[in-house]
């Protein structure tokens, strides 16, 4: 009989503690546990991107990390993207207002994507969004609108004062 | 697509680790960053009884310049090498590979380490380490020993290392100041396996090659080493025949098989074009030529 | 809350997502042979307990016809057909453990020769045992003409092969049953045909079943009918009154889903010396799968009669079947036997062009209809030429086609806008709710619900809550696809709209906003409409290829007669995302299976589902003009999936030099001999 280990995973800034089967997957904390239903599941297999979070500040796939994996670390989700509780990140509102979307499905993954790719990147050109977003699939849009939206989304960020995190994002941890 | 059920071991000491894969023997297997193995498991293909984590075991994450060559540790994700200014200098075949393998958010939890020790024949770096002539530090229950890439690769998913050994270390030595490289990688799309991929690791002097490793992805059983090539590619002044030739060569050591990609032939095809293209790219890099 | 901000803030309520206390979650055993008898199962739930047929449901059931005796079984009886088909179930308070129990049952198969080429299993022994043939449907269209009607001929066999539907979010339900009601949470682009499909399986009542729509990620075709699955579901919940939950998974989605395309066909086309088309004849076969329930027994008549394309055409004479194959059933994919019909007789067109060294685009205005006609295949054509000119001229296709390897392609949609739709919108405390018939899964009908909403009644948009589907709430209806929602549900909604306004002048003698937004009402209309629309699109894309045969698309351009278009954002969205379908269709896009019928692609990223780094930008125009629909807008949802792979493919012929008759374009075919270095 395989033992349930006890973990406990900080997720938007609280701590969430379980039992978990080891084979849980990450995604699955997430949603069950969590709570945080806007994390999704698509295509099983590590290509779609729906599930894509923070993990200690870099976007990874949910669905193919062991939640036993994650213990004791940082997940960020599409719910707690935005330091304000109500109000949406630059990022979110620019996908709102590009149309960015459509039916809603990749787009969290989508955000926490683009996101990364503004926090770890400057000026960046069509093309790098392009490559930015090739772990997710949108099936919807042809991709034209989240461009649109992520340009928008560098500019209002800038505005914003929101900046690199070059040491979070891609210092190698020792 | 869920896991079935595994032991679950995540020791914080790479003896402990040696122990449990002792103890296990074939139902043990060690996880690094996942990303080849869970899928494994996710599809139900396999099943492991006992998944040993390396995630707990502290300091295996470097990228070191030291006197004999760059140290990596064994789980140093691709993207921390793709971001890695030592590796900029040093190896920008290893730069232009990591920024190549799957995609931007695979890259940031698949290991350098978990890339090698997986040896299909179609992940990246295999044919990078070939290139590069790197030595691998694996750690057994008498202590560490050091495996050359070229012993490393065995077979499809086949190593040297014995079951209770563990890769630590990935040693990269230097090729001197006039070194460049380029990884070329053709596949279908993002997502997609690579129909062909060839790593080119060079060191000039005066717009000659002075030395080569040349290496190759989905080519065959394993990561393939093209000696003819590298050999015929020293002293050389690289112009186009000498390119073309030099393709000839690795095509030559290239054992594609039939699949949904395409055929043997085409394959081969899209090889031959791929290497003068790499060859060509890494070349260009020599700016005082 | 705004349906956007309500995604992006993750908030959206999926199927998946729903929770309730005793859930039960199920897993299915499914078939790893194309084609076995079962000789015995041990464990699970089985046919002798859900003992129910799948019938057709959803887009294309309108012709009457029965396939009773190749009806799809909800769990397998006494033989398989395809890989992946539903033989027994298990459950089970955990997904996980669900999925571990999928092995804990039984099944003694006796494997059989199984057949996966159409062309082949027309005269394969039948592989279904009540039927006498493979072909199910054999049907004529036209009438017979003799050959020397023109002075040139042009023959081919074109092929688009099967492609998965493959939407981010995969089918799923989830079901609770009280004692006395059935209520069913899905994803859907129809609460009615899910609910119609449920009674008529399971022989319920109409007033015991309630089907909820959950928001929907996607659909593109998929989620308009019954699956086996959802039967398997309602069951379990009614049996242990406990609710369950079935959520597809990606492997299960590209083996046992209904996947769209998988036509071939066998043409001739007849022309005058000068261009002028003479007639066309041969045939039609598509690739129908295993059981009927999906689209297959229809899907030939609807391409053969479409095969006309915009043109003028004197003669026809085609012959459409359908054959069984060891494969999941097949089923509706964007455009839906549209894509099929213009791909085959625009290649036509450009072939003929070459023949006769023409510029294709004036081979096309040469037979483009002059006035309105029915074709001899049956459908209606309405006049073309006007809009062709305009296209060539807005598309800038001549100064293009003079640097560039460009393909150019000419669309007739036919909208599914028979049927009609419904709408209803109830006022209370201030503010209006909103329901329409066709369920949307990624069109935003809030926003012309809303636009139309207001210039009606002049009501705030921001007073409107646009609500997902629900059968208590909205009794009839048809649902969403065919290009249909803005033509008919968009004239449902504003018809309602008109109602409300009726009822507010005939209590008060005038309309006023206050009101109406002063006490409550409530206004349902079924909008009928039995006539199917159409409208004209024009496609242009110049491409190149490289030295490793990498396809680059400079120019993706779409023209198009969108009537009024009532979203704009939304319309260039739809376009776009049409688009990259088109583009991965005649690049990538496919489902491969050995000659038995063992499936060969694996994943999504297999199936060849396009990422962002392969994709060009888009640019879109439109023709101006007005439906005569109350709405005034006309569909152009499935026109990219149409026009793109054409307009695609000639490119790619311009840049090789040579035919390409099918879809995906294999890789071997884009390296050229001699590279350039």
């Amino acid at each position: 009989m395989v033992e349930n280990r006890h973990i406990s995973i900080t997720v938007n800034g609280e701590r969430k503690e379980a039992d978990v089967e080891p084979r849980m997957l990450l995604v699955h904390f997430l949603r069950e546990i969590a709570g945080s239903t806007g994390t999704h599941v698509g295509c099983d297999t590590t290509n779609c991107g729906a599930c894509t979070v923070l993990l200690d500040g870099r976007a990874v796939k949910s669905c193919t990390i062991l939640a036993v994996q994650a213990d004791r670390r940082k997940i960020t989700t599409i719910e707690g993207l935005s330091k304000e509780p109500g109000k949406m990140h630059p990022v979110q509102k620019s996908f709102v207002d590009n149309h960015g979307l459509q039916c809603g499905y990749c787009t969290s993954g989508m955000i926490i994507s683009a996101y990364w790719l503004l926090k770890h990147k400057k000026n960046v050109s069509e093309q790098e969004i392009r490559e930015a977003i090739s772990g997710n699939l949108c099936r919807c849009t042809g991709y034209d609108n989240i461009i649109m939206s992520i340009k928008d989304a560098e500019k209002r960020m800038e505005e914003e004062g929101d900046t690199l995190e070059e040491e979070q994002a891609v210092t190698v941890r020792k | 697509m869920n896991p079935p059920r595994f032991e679950y071991y995540a020791p914080t000491g790479i003896e402990e680790i040696v122990g449990l894969l002792k103890k296990y023997g074939d139902d043990a297997k060690i996880l690094a960053g996942g990303q080849s193995l869970l899928p494994l498991l996710k599809s139900r293909v396999v099943t492991i009884p006992c998944l040993i984590s390396l995630s707990e075991v502290r300091g295996l994450s470097y990228i070191d310049e030291r006197k004999d060559g760059v140290h990596v540790g064994a789980m140093t994700v691709d993207s921390d090498l793709e971001f890695s200014d030592i590796i900029k200098k040093h190896f920008p075949l290893i730069l232009d590979c990591a920024s190549q393998v799957a995609d931007p958010l695979v890259r940031n939890t698949g290991t350098i380490g978990g890339n090698i020790s997986h040896a299909d024949p179609s992940n990246d770096f295999p044919s990078v380490m070939l290139a590069i002539g790197a030595k691998f530090v694996v750690q057994g229950e008498s202590g560490t020993r050091e495996i050359s890439a070229e012993d490393f690769f065995v077979d499809t998913f086949e190593t040297s290392m014995k079951h209770d050994e563990v890769l630590k270390e990935i040693i990269l030595p230097y090729w001197g100041s006039n070194s460049y490289g380029a990884y070329g990688k053709f596949k279908k799309g993002t997502w997609n396996f690579s129909v062909a991929g060839v790593a080119v690791q060079l060191s000039m002097e005066s717009g000659k090659i002075n030395k080569a490793g040349i290496a190759i992805t989905s080519m065959g059983p394993k990561a393939i080493k093209c000696t003819e090539a590298e050999k015929y590619l020293a002293g050389k002044k690289p112009d186009d025949s000498v390119l073309k030739h030099a393709a000839e060569l690795i095509v030559g050591a290239s054992q594609p098989s039939e699949d949904q990609y395409g055929s043997e032939k085409y394959k081969k095809e899209i090889l031959r074009r791929l290497s003068i293209k790499t060859m060509g790219k890494a070349i260009k890099m020599d700016g005082g030529n | 809350m705004d349906l956007s901000e309500k995604f992006v803030k993750g908030n959206g309520t999926f199927v998946d997502d729903i929770h309730m206390p005793g859930m039960l979650y199920l897993g299915f055993v499914r078939s790893p042979y194309p084609r076995a008898k079962i000789k015995k199962i041990s464990g699970g739930i089985t046919h002798k307990d859900v003992n129910f047929d799948i019938a057709a449901v959803g887009e294309g059931s309108e012709e009457e016809q029965t396939f009773s005796s190749t009806a799809h079984p909800v769990l397998a009886k006494d033989f398989v057909g395809y890989v992946g088909q539903p033989v027994a179930a298990v459950y089970s308070t955990d997904p996980y453990e669900a999925e571990d129990l999928i092995d804990s049952v039984e099944v003694d198969y006796e494997p059989l020769p199984g057949i996966s080429d159409p062309e082949k299993a027309i005269d394969f022994e039948p592989i279904n045992p009540a039927s006498k043939s493979n072909v199910i449907v054999d049907r004529y269209f036209g009438k017979e003409f003799p050959d020397n009607v023109g002075d040139v001929v042009i023959e081919g066999r074109f092929v688009n092969n099967r492609i998965a539907t493959n939407p981010i979010e995969p089918r799923g339900i989830v079901t609770a049953y009280d004692g006395d009601k059935l209520t069913i949470w899905i994803g859907t682009q129809s609460i009615y045909s899910i609910k119609s499909g449920i009674c008529e399986a399971m022989h319920l009542p109409a007033e015991k079943v309630r089907v909820i729509q959950t928001d929907t990620g996607g659909a593109f075709g998929l989620k308009g009918g019954l699956f086996p699955e959802y039967v398997v579901a309602a069951w379990l919940a009614m049996k242990e009154k406990r609710p369950v939950k079935w959520i597809e998974t990606r492997r299960e989605h590209l083996m046992a889903s209904r996947p769209g395309r998988g036509a071939i066909a066998k043409l001739k086309l007849y022309a005058d010396r000068s261009g002028k088309i003479k007639g066309l004849k041969g045939e039609v076969l598509v690739d129908n799968g295993a059981f009927t329930g999906g689209s297959g027994e229809f899907s030939p008549a609807f391409i053969a009669m479409q095969l006309a394309g915009a043109y003028h055409l004197e003669n026809a004479y085609v012959r459409a079947r359908s054959v069984l194959t060891n494969k999941a059933p097949q089923g509706p994919y964007r455009g839906a036997g549209r894509p099929e019909a213009m791909f085959f007789i625009e290649k036509m067109m450009d072939h003929l062009a070459d023949k006769l060294k023409m510029d294709p685009v004036d081979l096309r205005l040469k037979n483009a209809a002059e006035e309105r006609y029915r074709s001899p295949l049956g459908f209606e054509v309405e006049p073309s030429k006007k809009f062709l000119e305009a296209a060539i001229k807005e598309t800038g296709y001549r100064e293009l086609s003079k640097k560039y390897n460009t393909g150019f392609s000419f669309l007739i949609l036919y909208h599914a806008t028979s049927g009609g739709e419904s709408a209803r919108i109830q006022v209370k405390d201030g503010r209006l709710k909103v329901w329409i018939g066709g369920n949307a899964h990624g069109q935003r009908h809030d926003v012309f619900s809303k636009t139309l909403i207001n210039e009606e009644l002049g009501v705030d948009e921001s007073l409107v809550d646009f609500q997902l589907g629900d059968t208590d709430q909205i009794p009839a209806g048809i649902g969403a696809w065919g290009s249909r929602s803005a033509m008919v549900a968009g004239s449902a909604v504003l018809m309602a709209a008109r109602m409300l306004r009726e009822k507010v002048e005939k209590k008060y003698g005038k309309y006023s906003l206050n009101h109406l937004l002063g006490e409550e009402w409530d206004a349902y209309h079924n909008f009928e409409y039995s006539k199917m629309e159409s409208s004209l699109g024009v496609n242009v894309v110049t491409a190149d290829v490289d030295d490793l045969g990498k396809v680059k698309i400079r120019d993706c351009i779409s023209y198009y007669d969108a009537g009024r278009v009532l979203d704009p954002a939304n319309a260039a969205g739809q376009i776009a995302g049409g688009s990259v379908q088109g583009i991965s269709q005649a690049l990538y896009e496919e489902l491969a299976f050995d000659e038995d019928g063992q499936p060969l692609t694996s994943s999504i990223s297999d199936a060849g589902v396009a990422t962002a780094d392969l994709l060009p930008k888009f640019t879109i125009k439109y023709y101006k003009s007005e439906s005569t629909l109350p709405s005034k807008a006309k569909g152009i949802g499935e026109a990219p999936t149409i026009g793109v792979p054409i307009a695609l493919s000639r490119a790619l012929e311009k840049a090789m030099g040579r035919e390409f008759n099918e879809t995906p374009i294999r890789p071997e075919l884009l390296l050229r001999e001699t590279a350039v270095q």
